[in-house]
């Protein structure tokens, strides 16, 4: 169990002259820079201390020093620290080491860099487009700063995204990108041998729409919480919470308690809303719609004291740097309780329902089975970890708002399917409950809800934030800038990693329990694609078409 | 007129197809809202169908992205004639605070011809009943367009995008 020294100690010691340089921001969060020679052996070195990957942030320095920066971010669970790993490359010759290797889950990341930055990775497993169109230009990179963000290129007609290999004797089932399944646009292309399915491709970022592009160039930094809101129409409090955190982070701004109260509190709602909504997606996704109907009636009133809060049924415009825009007033208060007392209520009978169906066990259990190793080599992350035996919670592993001073359990099971992702999320929900419960009555009554802030935010500066979001946990990087402008602010959206995790858990199971595997991981593709395009690469100016897909398997067969 | 219109070529109940453009997921949610205990929908005879063939109705949320344009495109091609477009929350209507972002080609009317607008972010369950059955002809309207005149923009937004394309290079190198 390393501390802050041991890791700083151990890297130094180890990687030598490749470490240029650290700095400790706070004692949980450690900034080293390297050499980027050596990228690769030291990402190794830092996962095999006992570290958790969580997500790789490239910028465009090019106007400073010429180079484009690249951090590989790296989270120490059991110590509460936060590691990122900096290093650079010449704009000339943008290629370094690629980890992804070694860090699967690394993937992705890379690939959005190699379609936004124009970065190289030598060795990377699966160099294809990833956010781009397919029939955006070669050679034109949306997130260098030369680029403006309302650049459109011409659409082209004769380029489609190239599918993997299918193997030999499967024949491919395209699911998407408008599928009955999914309620967003996203493909999935399945392969399978009669029923069973032996392999899966993935292309989506279909509702990339430049969230990231537009906020560093466009707007202030107290104006990107509201846009942050709309990455997901679900979730929406959590970005506005983690990216105002990260900015009070990489700035030292201190906010007041109450407001860091009323931030847990409001998280804490959406949590429930979002649970009970996945719950019932889920039992709509196997047929059982009664589930469906009845959770999101308990739900309902979450969402009628969300408008009596926030004055909004959801993206509730609650968070801004600094601290909440609206008090928790006594009346409100007592509003809260009465609200989530009934829901508790409500929920147990469900839940009660649901334990003893055995329709729901037999669809749910046994599917979707990912071994405990796996999870965590591919650094899936919240409640479809924590149902493989992975025990991670921000919420406990990395305090923050008012979270330190909360007593709660974060349900772990080991049965690594789907109906331990069912369990995982409605024991959670009684939690929220709880928590709500133990914040209204620990909330101090005094206390600004909004600090002002003494002197602009310093420029350059550096903040990583995560926050436990209902998926999993949400990753921001804020790189600090003049103008009153992030420089950089990349989000990493809890479906980010997990949805790399989906041919795992795909494989070997029936095609008819696609749908429910794709929804246990409560997939938010709009939160995913934030900031990327969707384009294949070979297709028109789309993922490849249905009837291309069906053309392309009968002629396999 | 069209209200007339509708009611001659819709008598009998209404199948909703919904497709999601590129939203952030928040008119979706409401749209599923509206079929559950407290909003019933069903109760006006209509229900939510997995494929455009069998619809009537073709519910557009959230900008149109890049990708989704063509799509979108098959999707409205695929519903029998004679079919209805709402457009539901303000990104379908105009695209929303990212209506001119390199992936966004704008609102839902950039991809397919749109009959009713339901504004909102999200629009509330209301909202979106009020707007069908206003379609439908079961209320009155209450609001009516008003053309607008904007004498000047007050953002000289645009002439600074102007001077950036002149200069800029990128621009030049598309246009081969």
């Amino acid at each position: 169990m390393p501390g802050i020294e041991e890791i700083k100690n151990g890297l130094k010691k180890k990687f030598k002259d490749a470490v240029v340089a650290v700095e400790e921001q706070s004692p949980t969060r450690l900034f080293v820079d390297i050499k980027s020679a050596k990228v690769r052996e030291i990402s190794n070195g830092i996962i095999a201390m006992g570290a958790r990957y969580l997500v790789s942030v490239g910028y465009d320095n090019i106007s400073r020093d010429g180079t484009l920066g690249m951090i590989h971010t790296f989270g120490f669970d059991r110590d509460g620290i936060f590691l990122a790993l900096r290093t650079s490359v010449p704009e000339s010759k943008p290629v370094m080491d690629s980890i992804t290797p070694d860090i699967p889950n690394a993937g992705w990341s890379e690939r959005e860099y190699m379609d936004l930055l124009g970065m190289k990775f030598t060795a990377h497993p699966k160099p294809k487009r990833l956010i781009l169109a397919d029939d955006w230009p070669e050679g034109v990179h949306p997130l260098r700063k030369d680029i403006p963000w309302n650049l459109m290129p011409p659409a082209a007609e004769d380029v489609a995204y190239q599918l993997d290999e299918c193997p030999e004797g499967c024949s491919i089932i395209p699911v998407g990108p408008y599928h009955p399944t999914l309620h967003e646009p996203a493909h999935f292309a399945v392969f399978v041998d009669g029923e069973t399915i032996k392999g899966s491709d993935y292309r989506g970022f279909m509702t990339h729409r430049g969230i990231e592009k537009l906020c560093q160039t466009q707007l202030t930094y107290n104006e990107i919480p509201f846009v942050a809101e709309r990455i997901c129409g679900i979730c929406g409090s959590v970005h506005a919470a983690t990216y105002a955190q990260a900015v009070e982070l990489a700035a030292g701004i201190r906010i007041s308690r109450r407001a860091e109260y009323i931030r847990t509190i409001m998280l804490e709602i959406e949590r429930i809303h979002s649970h009970l909504l996945w719950l019932g997606v889920a039992g709509h996704l196997i047929g059982f719609d009664t589930v469906f109907m009845q959770s999101w009636r308990i739900r309902e009133p979450i969402m009628w004291l969300g408008e009596r809060i926030t004055g909004n049924r959801k993206t509730y415009g609650m968070i801004v740097i600094g601290g909440v825009r609206r008090d928790i007033t006594p009346e409100i208060k007592e509003d809260i309780l009465s609200v989530i007392g009934k829901v508790e209520e409500e929920l147990l009978t469900v839940k009660k329902a649901i334990q003893g169906d055995s329709a729901i066990h037999r669809r749910t259990k046994g599917v979707g089975y990912v071994s405990t190793e796996d999870t965590m080599l591919w650094s899936l992350v919240g409640p479809v970890a924590r149902a493989r035996n992975v025990d991670i919670d921000v919420r406990r592993d990395f305090p923050y708002a008012a979270y330190d001073e909360m007593k709660f359990d974060v349900p772990v099971f080991d049965s690594n399917d789907v109906w331990a992702t069912v369990l995982v999320r409605l024991l959670e929900t009684f939690e929220a409950i709880k928590i709500i419960r133990q914040c209204l009555d620990k909330m101090p009554n005094d206390g600004p809800i909004l600090t002002e802030l003494e002197a602009p935010i310093p420029p350059l500066r550096h903040g990583l934030m995560a926050v436990e979001a209902p998926r999993g946990e949400a990753v921001h990087y804020v790189i600090t800038g003049e103008e009153n402008a992030p420089d950089r602010w990349r989000v990493r959206a809890p479906t980010y990693p997990n949805l790399q995790g989906v041919p795992l858990m795909l494989l070997g199971n029936q095609l008819a329990d696609v749908p429910i595997i794709i929804g246990s991981i409560d997939p938010c593709f709009s939160c995913t694609d934030r900031m990327e395009i969707v384009d294949l690469r070979s297709g028109a100016a789309k993922t490849a078409s249905q009837r291309e897909l069906e053309e392309l398997s009968r002629n396999k067969r | 007129m069209l209200a007339n219109l509708i009611k001659k070529a819709f008598p009998k109940s209404l199948w909703v197809y919904h497709c999601n453009s590129g939203a952030c997921n928040g008119c979706d949610i409401e749209i599923l809202n509206v079929l559950t205990p407290y909003y019933d929908i069903e109760r006006f005879g209509m229900k939510l169908v997995a494929s455009p063939r069998h619809a009537d109705v073709m519910l557009v949320s959230g900008a149109v992205t890049r990708p989704t344009l063509p799509i979108v495109k098959k999707a409205y091609d695929a519903i029998p004639s004679p079919k209805l477009v709402f457009g539901i929350g303000s990104c379908a209507i105009g695209g929303g605070c990212w209506f001119d972002c390199y992936n966004v080609t704008g609102g839902a009317d950039k991809a397919v011809p749109v009959n009713y607008y339901i504004p909102g972010c999200p629009p509330r369950p209301e909202a979106i009943i009020y707007g069908v059955a206003l379609a439908l002809g079961l209320v009155e309207k209450k609001a009516a367009p008003i053309e607008l005149k904007q004498m000047e923009f007050p953002i000289d937004m645009y002439e600074r995008n102007k001077a950036w394309e002149d200069r800029n290079v990128i621009y030049e190198m598309l246009k081969d």
